[in-house]
């Protein structure tokens, strides 16, 4: 495989450094991020960076944890991530499927207004889902942000796992058919079991989406439900930004997402790329 | 039989319906929202009717005239640079290597962390007391620079920081799509006696313009959406230098309050973001035709 | 036994009000409520901190508990209304900037305190109000009087005032004494300092300077002792007057000689600046007192000299701060307003300066004027503090974010000429007036 580079060894090296340097510029705020939660205030607020040698101290996690309502953060959004992820991928598994395998009446329309419903901004459902909330008397925090999550997720899910029913051989489903296996029967007996990795992939990205968003978060939260990127902006305080526990705060908040991109970076670089590349 | 030709809608009922309620009625809402002056902390029913005033005011007021140039040259530059950056480097190291998987993890990694998170790294390091940028400028004789309080050096900020998050996006899929690419046909313009450039030139960069328009269009409706990370890096400012669209729709709405006419503004972001994705369509829908994928 | 059944039933229908009427008098005030929550909304400020060790003093005492939901000052305002316009809100008591007031009433999402002062079972007969700073009861509480914000007549009392302020002068002694500077008592004098200290190769002043409602607190400092209003009798804006214009260029002067970076300074940085050591001048709210007494986050303490804030014209010092209500929606109201009378009586007064907080009564500054310094200064600087420092009507948030905060930031960050600036943000803020309907009585008049 090497032996064909152009020039060699030396290009191969050269293509490691490059890569090296790439990873490195990619890495260096994320690193800033981790060390700093680990910095007592007067490593934070001294000029001179320190990289990686200094003695790490807790004390900014022990804070957060024990001060404030961590706790109650990070279950908000375990709830609000896991129950939008849940219903995205089961109402966006049976639209997808729908999509890709039946002929029926308003097909293409709802594929291409699927499409288009991605691409609404969030700052434009601000204004109006505020006013939901306020004219509606919503009262649920959790599951109004649920639902505007599986909302705001379900296109790009339906999307992602279209392409990957189109993947599965008609033959199987027909087989089934013939059987006398109804159409939930052949969705979940034939069908699921051989679209796990797509649901993986989408609920990643679903899962991520939810566990990141901030800004209807912000809006939609009080008290007692705000979630984790909610809470973290709270110590943009007006004594000034507690840096230490800011970051010690954004590392947990990092840490869902950065365990997904270990052990799943190949399906999610293959969702990344569905809409873009066509094999 | 019936049931058969039923079932499909059974299928999609749940998806459409949660889609209407939670994306296609507030954009609707947001129209209705647009003729009423609200503030926040009143009844709803007692905003007077408005009609189009707001629109009107609209098209006279600097502030969104100003907040669109700056979203039109944000885009310009971080979508230029990003493609560049990204298309380059790709195609210089798209060759198979071991270890490349490891990379790819790593490349991954900033569009996966949130963008809350993005905008506080990036806040502490553009400090202007305790960055760590104005140390090491300092250290090659550059003074402190206020940069996230100089308007040039704030659209800066956020500039680099949207290339530094979204270049490897860009890296990834061209890389996919270069690997994709058939053997048959590039081994055949070798033959032909094309040099590295015009083989890039007229070979690659065709055969993979169609990922390149996507990425293109998807990252310019990622433009018009993003908020969070300058909500956090700047709040907008200095006056209104990194105020994005969506910022400012945002600022207006619920910093000074003006419900209704943020959600003109709101109207008229949809309008320029339909527009664009009008084109992603025009450019291939994936679930449009059956057979395509 | 009959009789008994019948009496038991007619307790479980009454409401607890009449019972506690009718019934033998309750030996302890607070003995009705003991057992209820009451959910407080204030600012992440350091008064409000320590006021959270007198929180716990009040459950511990009274059985009520307290829970506190704590946000970054500008953020409350937000969060605030939202609660307050639901049917049944989150909050029992919220904390409002001064500026807020005016538009909290005329939306009518507060309750008249007269309702709990009238009540003889909930006003503790020695409250004293008349004990209370007049600057900070009228600013922070009085709303509907004069202009609809001023003290006057018409007006209702609808908080009291907690964690209220004026603004004194913080200087670094040990950095005077080395360079050999008098304490400036007008702006020519501040004015030279700066200069001197700039030369000196040492950053002069702090500021606020954070584009929207920073940097227009930063401006109006300034303003009042040269002189300047925002608006003239008419509600005719007057920002482009030569007092508005010289404020903005003292702000410029501010930022040139002042740390680096005030142009992305709020509250917080501005503060954090002096007590860093990397500024020799802090000209804002008494809070920085209290403030350099915190270890955790001054490094600064027992080198910083406080005196009056310097003159032009006038003497003017600000009046801001924060006042404690009770929202019209809240289902605790006379519990909470227990706990309001428990903050801001002289007792608690006395208690949130022993917690490293700021008094609001003229006993509580004179008891303890020989144990920090800048209580004197306090006292003699309230008489000076500007009721009318800054308009507090509901149109304000719009004129200091839009346009007051956007014209200063381009003050501050450009080299443009001053005047037409000042001239563009006048025009802006009349046209708010104008769509406000502030000027349809003068056109009346005049139609007539």
């Amino acid at each position: 495989m090497t032996g064909r580079a152009i020039g060699g060894r030396h290009a191969v090296i050269a293509h490691y450094v490059a890569l090296l340097v790439l990873a490195v510029i990619t890495l260096m705020p994320i690193w800033v991020m981790v060390s700093t939660g680990f910095k007592n205030d007067v490593l934070v607020q001294q000029k001179e960076p320190v990289w990686f040698f200094f003695v790490p101290t807790l004390g900014n996690y022990e804070h957060i944890m024990t001060r404030g309502n961590f706790d109650g953060y990070l279950w908000n959004s375990i709830i609000v991530g896991s129950l939008s992820t849940l219903f995205t991928l089961v109402f966006g598994g049976f639209c997808a499927y729908a999509l890709a395998r039946k002929e029926f009446r308003g097909r293409e329309f709802t594929a291409n207004s699927t499409l288009l419903v991605r691409m609404v901004p969030p700052a434009v459902l601000a204004v109006p889902v505020f006013a939901m909330v306020v004219n509606f008397g919503l009262n649920n925090d959790l599951a109004v942000l649920t639902f505007f999550y599986t909302a705001l997720n379900l296109p790009f899910a339906i999307w992602l796992l279209f392409g990957f029913f189109k993947q599965i051989p008609v033959e199987l489903e027909e087989a089934a058919v013939i059987d006398g296996a109804s159409p939930l029967q052949v969705y979940f007996r034939v069908l699921l079991p051989l679209m796990k990795s797509g649901y993986a992939v989408a609920g990643i990205f679903t899962f991520r989406i939810a566990w990141n968003e901030f800004i209807l978060a912000l809006l939609l939260t009080s008290r007692k439900t705000r979630t984790l990127p909610v809470g973290a902006a709270g110590f943009i305080t007006d004594t000034g930004v507690e840096w230490g526990r800011i970051m010690a705060m954004g590392t947990l908040i990092v840490i869902p997402p950065l365990i997904f991109t270990f052990f799943a970076a190949r399906q999610i670089i293959a969702g990344m790329t569905a809409g873009a590349v066509k094999g | 039989m019936s049931i058969r030709t039923l079932s499909p809608y059974f299928f999609i009922l749940p998806a459409v319906a949660i889609m209407f309620a939670g994306l296609v009625y507030p954009v609707l809402q947001a129209f209705y929202l647009s003729l009423f002056d609200w503030k926040i902390g009143t009844k709803f029913n007692d905003a007077p009717y408005v009609g189009v005033r707001h629109f009107v005011r609209m098209l006279t007021d600097d502030n969104v005239h100003e907040s669109i140039w700056v979203t039109l040259r944000f885009g310009f530059w971080t979508i230029t640079i990003e493609m560049f950056l990204g298309v380059s480097l790709a195609l210089l190291l798209e060759k198979p290597i071991r270890g490349a998987s490891v990379f790819r993890t790593i490349f991954i990694l900033p569009l996966m962390i949130s963008p809350v998170v993005v905008g506080l790294i990036w806040r502490y390091l553009f400090d202007a007391r305790i960055g760590w940028i104005n140390y090491y400028l300092g250290m090659i004789g550059v003074e402190p620079q206020v940069w996230l309080g100089d308007p040039e050096l704030a659209f800066f900020a956020i500039v680099f920081t949207d290339i530094w998050q979204w270049t490897p996006f860009i890296f990834i899929i061209v890389i996919a799509g270069l690997q994709a690419l058939p053997s048959e046909i590039l081994e055949a313009s070798k033959i032909d006696g094309a040099n590295w450039w015009q083989h890039i030139l007229f070979v690659k960069l065709p055969m993979i313009r169609s990922i390149l328009l996507i990425a293109l269009l998807l990252r310019l409706i990622d433009v018009f959406r993003a908020l969070e990370v300058m909500y956090i890096l700047t709040g907008g400012g200095p006056g209104r230098a990194t105020e994005l669209l969506s910022l400012h729709i945002y600022n207006r709405a619920f910093e000074t309050q003006q419900l209704g006419y943020a959600s003109a503004i709101s109207v008229l972001l949809i309008l320029i973001v339909f527009g664009l994705s009008f084109a992603i369509l025009v450019a291939g829908n994936p679930m449009k035709e059956k057979s395509d994928i | 036994m009959n009789l008994m059944n019948w009496k038991n039933r007619l307790a479980a229908v009454t409401t607890g009000a009449a019972l506690a009427m009718a019934g033998p008098a309750l030996a302890n005030p607070y003995e009705k409520y003991a057992g209820t929550t009451l959910v407080i909304s204030w600012p992440a400020l350091a008064h409000f901190n320590a006021a959270e060790g007198l929180l716990e003093e009040f459950t511990e005492e009274t059985g009520i508990e307290v829970e506190v939901d704590a946000l970054q000052y500008l953020k409350l305002r937000d969060r605030q209304l939202l609660e307050m316009s639901k049917d049944e809100g989150e909050y029992d008591i919220v904390s409002w900037v001064v500026m807020w007031k005016g538009e909290y009433v005329s939306k009518g999402l507060l309750t008249p305190l007269s309702q709990f002062f009238t009540n003889g079972a909930l006003v503790d007969p020695e409250f004293n109000i008349d004990d209370i700073a007049d600057a900070y009861l009228q600013n922070g509480g009085v709303v509907g009087g004069q202009k609809g914000y001023l003290p006057g007549k018409s007006g209702g009392l609808y908080g009291l005032p907690f964690g209220a302020e004026t603004s004194i002068l913080a200087y670094r002694k040990d950095i005077f004494e080395e360079q050999g500077l008098a304490v400036p008592t007008t702006y020519d004098e501040l004015t030279e300092v700066m200069t001197q200290l700039d030369a000196a190769g040492i950053p002069a002043m702090t500021s606020r300077g954070k584009t929207g409602h920073q940097v227009t607190a930063g401006w109006l400092l300034h303003l009042a002792p040269m002189g300047g209003k925002i608006f003239d009798d008419q509600w005719n804006p007057v920002i482009n007057s030569p007092e508005g214009v010289k404020a903005a260029e003292f702000m410029r002067h501010v930022v040139q000689t002042g740390p680096t970076g005030i142009e992305t300074f709020g509250f917080g940085e501005a503060a954090a600046a002096f007590l860093q050591g990397d500024a020799a001048l802090y000209l804002d709210t008494l809070k920085i007192a209290a403030m350099s007494r915190n270890p955790n986050l001054s490094t600064v303490d027992g080198k910083v000299g406080f005196a009056l804030h310097p003159t032009d014209v006038r003497c003017g010092s600000e009046t801001g701060g924060f006042a404690i209500g009770i929202p019209a929606n809240s289902q605790n109201q006379e519990a909470a307003f227990l706990l309001i009378q428990y903050l801001t009586n002289k007792a608690g007064d006395q208690r949130m300066v022993e917690l490293g907080g700021d008094p609001i009564r003229h006993s509580t500054i004179q008891n303890n004027a020989g144990q920090f310094t800048e209580y004197p200064v306090v006292a003699e600087q309230l008489p000076c503090a500007d009721p009318d420092w800054r308009p507090l009507i509901p149109e304000w948030n719009e004129l200091n974010i839009d346009v007051l905060g956007q014209a200063l930031t381009r003050v501050i960050t450009t080299n443009d000429p001053i005047q037409p600036i000042m001239d563009e943000a006048n025009e802006k803020a009349r046209a708010i007036m104008e769509r406000e309907g502030y000027y349809k009585w003068a056109a009346y008049r005049q139609g007539n």
